[in-house]
């Protein structure tokens, strides 16, 4: 009965497979609802969409000067699953979007927007804006940069070498930011770690807040920057030497250099530490080694 | 986010820029909506703060909040008639009055739908309102919202998947849970100005999560 029914399942898929061309300046819309969108690059100016799914979906692929935007019909059953395998040229802008939908992306080299309800967002690339969000699905950006905008809810977000401006921020998840080159960054979560190890930079911003959570923040020989610490119920240490000045019950201040930067890390009920670069993200890597001894 | 110019805005407003980066700030103004509306809140915030000085002192806790937050010679400035505080020191004033104003209101009129994140037993009424009250107590305004969007997200959640649901529920609770360690931290140190600041970030949390979770309903509708 079982091998019955998966063999008419298997009949019952469909493989479409187009290409259509683009003009330089287009970008890719893709609204799917449950299943994935995959994007790679590649050098030709076209856009490949191959897509599998159910025989009572039917793909709809409009591609204009200003766009190409695909979407799928699924009639009287409603939206189905379809996985999206679909290629476009480096310099194409992304919009992508679904509900139950995983989203990957790998070599963008312009604009990516993602957001999905329940998903993974994996995301190699992205130039100016790039903007990833999920509600319950973990949020990864590697080698992007730009304004960065990245938003899970009940998933961890990790963020490696980027340069630009970053925020990160969730409700119920880690938040890891290595290899970061950025005059402003600010990520923050409730129920979770902070892990930032990237620059320093003279006149930047930085803000790092949890409340039930451990903040591993990096900053590098010779910064200039004036750091503002706040914890409830944590402990604060440095892996070298500083002067606290301003102290309070809660919160209290130390200058390096000149400290044109301002660095504000706050953890209500989590241990603060501030090492040099390499270190922190040294503790991370031994972290998930040991996470995955314990599996 | 915050960019480079978003602590300057106080200096801005008190007159303490240079003329090349008072130009700059007012070019990057022209340009940035947030700072720009940031720069108006903290004009009412001063506005206020200003107005508040001229009260007749019938519960003074201006200077309490002004010590614990680290505003120094408050003496000085108010011979001055001149504010000149950080933007977190503006923002934890900001929360203190709002909440301030608003728990006395709540002591009389006690708002029919109550925030869910309220949970301290409410004190008898004082002449001497304490911060303890304000800052465990939220803005009307706030609790309605936060009413109103929950009662959208009731209507909407049967259009949302369960596993879903589950999960906005779950970190609701986990949001409503740093708002009630915040509240519990500032009944014992009403006037920490990065407790102030840490709750009224939960609580602007727990509204963006609310909203998107509203949006999210009324989607598939």
């Amino acid at each position: 009965m079982l091998t019955t029914l998966t063999t008419l399942a298997a009949l019952a898929l469909q493989q479409t497979d187009t290409t259509v061309p683009v003009r330089s300046g287009a970008r890719l819309e893709v609204n799917n609802f449950g299943g994935e969108i995959a994007v790679k690059t590649w050098s030709r100016s076209a856009v490949r969409v191959a897509a599998s799914h159910s025989s009572h979906d039917r793909i709809q692929i409009d591609a204009s000067d200003q766009a190409v935007h695909v979407k799928s019909e699924g009639g009287r059953h409603g939206p189905g699953t379809i996985d999206y395998n679909i290629t476009v040229p480096t310099w194409m802008a992304l919009n992508l979007s679904g509900v139950y939908t995983d989203i990957k992306v790998d070599g963008a080299q312009n604009e990516v927007t993602a957001e999905t309800v329940q998903g993974e967002v994996t995301v190699l690339g992205g130039s100016g804006t790039v903007s990833l969000k999920s509600v319950q699905g973990a949020v990864t950006l590697e080698k992007a940069k730009g304004r960065i905008d990245l938003n899970s809810v009940n998933e961890e977000i990790k963020a490696t070498e980027i340069s630009g401006d970053l925020s990160a921020e969730t409700v119920n998840g880690d938040i890891t930011l290595l290899q970061i080159e950025s005059a402003n960054t600010e990520a923050n979560t409730v129920n979770g770690d902070i892990t930032y190890d990237g620059t320093i930079k003279d006149a930047g911003r930085y803000r790092f807040s949890t409340h039930d959570g451990e903040l591993r923040i990096s900053v590098p020989e010779r910064a200039n920057v004036s750091v503002s610490v706040s914890t409830f119920n944590g402990d604060f240490s440095a892996c070298f030497p500083v002067k606290l000045t301003g102290k309070t019950k809660h919160r209290f201040n130390f200058t390096l250099g000149s400290g044109s930067a301002r660095l504000e890390v706050e953890s209500f009920d989590g241990d603060i530490k501030i090492c040099r670069p390499g270190q922190v993200g040294k503790d991370e890597h031994d972290k998930d080694e040991h996470d995955k001894e314990d599996e | 986010m915050r960019d480079q110019w978003t602590d300057r805005l106080s200096e801005y407003l008190d007159g303490e820029l240079g003329a090349a980066e008072r130009a700059a700030l007012e070019g990057h103004l022209a340009t940035c909506a947030e700072c720009g509306a940031t720069l108006a809140e903290l004009r009412r915030v001063v506005a206020r703060a200003g107005a508040l000085e001229d009260r007749p002192p019938t519960a003074d806790l201006w200077p309490v909040i002004a010590e614990h937050i680290g505003v120094v010679s408050l003496p000085a400035r108010r011979a001055r008639r001149r504010i000149s505080f950080t933007v977190p020191q503006l923002a934890a004033a900001s929360v203190a009055l709002a909440l301030l104003s608003s728990a006395t209101a709540w002591l009389w009129v006690r708002p029919a739908a109550r925030a869910p994140v309220a949970t301290t037993p409410l004190p008898a009424a004082s002449p001497a309102l304490s911060l303890v009250t304000a800052a465990t107590y939220p803005d009307k305004r706030y609790a309605a919202q936060v009413a109103d969007l929950e009662r959208a997200l009731q209507r909407g959640r049967g259009r949302l998947d369960s596993t879903t649901v589950r999960v906005i529920e779950k970190n609701l609770a986990i949001i409503n849970r740093a708002i009630r360690d915040a509240q519990s931290a500032l009944a014992a140190d009403p006037a920490n100005s990065y407790l102030n600041l840490h709750l009224a970030q939960e609580m602007r949390r727990k509204l963006g999560l609310l909203r998107q979770a509203a949006a999210l309903a009324g989607a598939r509708s």
